[in-house]
């Protein structure tokens, strides 16, 4: 169950990266034609990254206090920044993604074929959720790798 | 609505962003270095990250609705450019603030 719980954390929080990706390319596009499917995607993009971020932070408020033991045991020394530092600022900086993502569909309610400063706002904003999304995606695979090395050296 | 110009929501909203992206790192300082803090807001939800999410997703949607009612109902009037500039601001600094926090002060 657990290992379901984080693998759907993960695979939604991509899901939101590919939806950001695609966001921008069609942004970078837009008209009247594709209006309609960039304003579902970005509703879309807000929906994954809610599921991700509500699943990884039920894992983690209920689940991660194991794993933290692992990254932090005596013999994985030099794996305790995954924690530290890693997890530390995942689990505040994923917040501001989850604003940014909840922003999507509202920067995307304007005008994007007409409007050329609405698709800047909404070019700055999917950029910032794409990249955060991707960091937050690398952050994840160190602490599943501090935990990793926490539990071969034992 | 003017399709040239931003809608109401697109600019509280995105000014509650910048704002509760700040707020949001200032609350991890805070907790961080305060026990006091710490341990009320562990005591209102259980966790003190769930107390933490709930309250930044508060003031999210207290600052949105705030600069929606500024100026008789119309909305904060910003234009583009500086609506962008305070949000890619607001974002980079709060990250910066987390990080720098977890690397140089705790």
């Amino acid at each position: 169950m657990t290992e379901f719980l984080l693998m759907s954390h993960v695979l939604f929080g991509v899901a939101c990266i590919v939806a950001a990706v695609w966001l921008f390319v069609d942004v970078l596009h837009a008209s009247a034609a594709n209006l309609p499917r960039i304003r579902r995607m970005s509703w879309a993009a807000a929906a994954v990254m809610w599921l991700a971020f509500v699943i990884g932070g039920y894992w983690y408020v209920t689940y991660y206090k194991a794993d933290k033991a692992i990254i932090l045991s005596e013999h994985n020394k030099h794996w305790h920044f995954a924690h530290e530092m890693v997890m530390e600022t995942k689990e505040h900086l994923v917040i501001m993604l989850l604003l940014l993502a909840t922003y999507l569909p509202i920067a995307a309610s304007n005008n994007l074929a007409e409007n050329k400063d609405a698709r800047r706002l909404m070019l700055w904003v999917v950029a910032l959720t794409a990249l955060l999304a991707l960091a937050m995606d690398g952050e994840g695979g160190i602490i599943a790798m501090g935990v990793k090395t926490g539990l071969l050296a034992k | 609505m003017d399709p040239t110009s931003l809608s109401k929501a697109s600019i509280s909203f995105g000014l509650s962003l910048a704002i509760t992206s700040v707020l949001n790192a200032i609350i991890v300082a805070v907790k961080e270095k305060s026990p006091t803090v710490m341990d009320g807001m562990k005591k209102i939800t259980g966790h003190h990250w769930t107390t933490h999410v709930l309250l930044v997703l508060a003031l999210f949607v207290g600052f949105a609705l705030v600069f929606g009612a500024l100026n008789g109902g119309k909305g904060k009037a910003i234009t583009a450019g500086k609506l962008i500039g305070t949000i890619v601001s607001g974002v980079v600094v709060a990250g910066l603030i987390i990080v720098g926090f977890y690397l140089f002060a705790d």
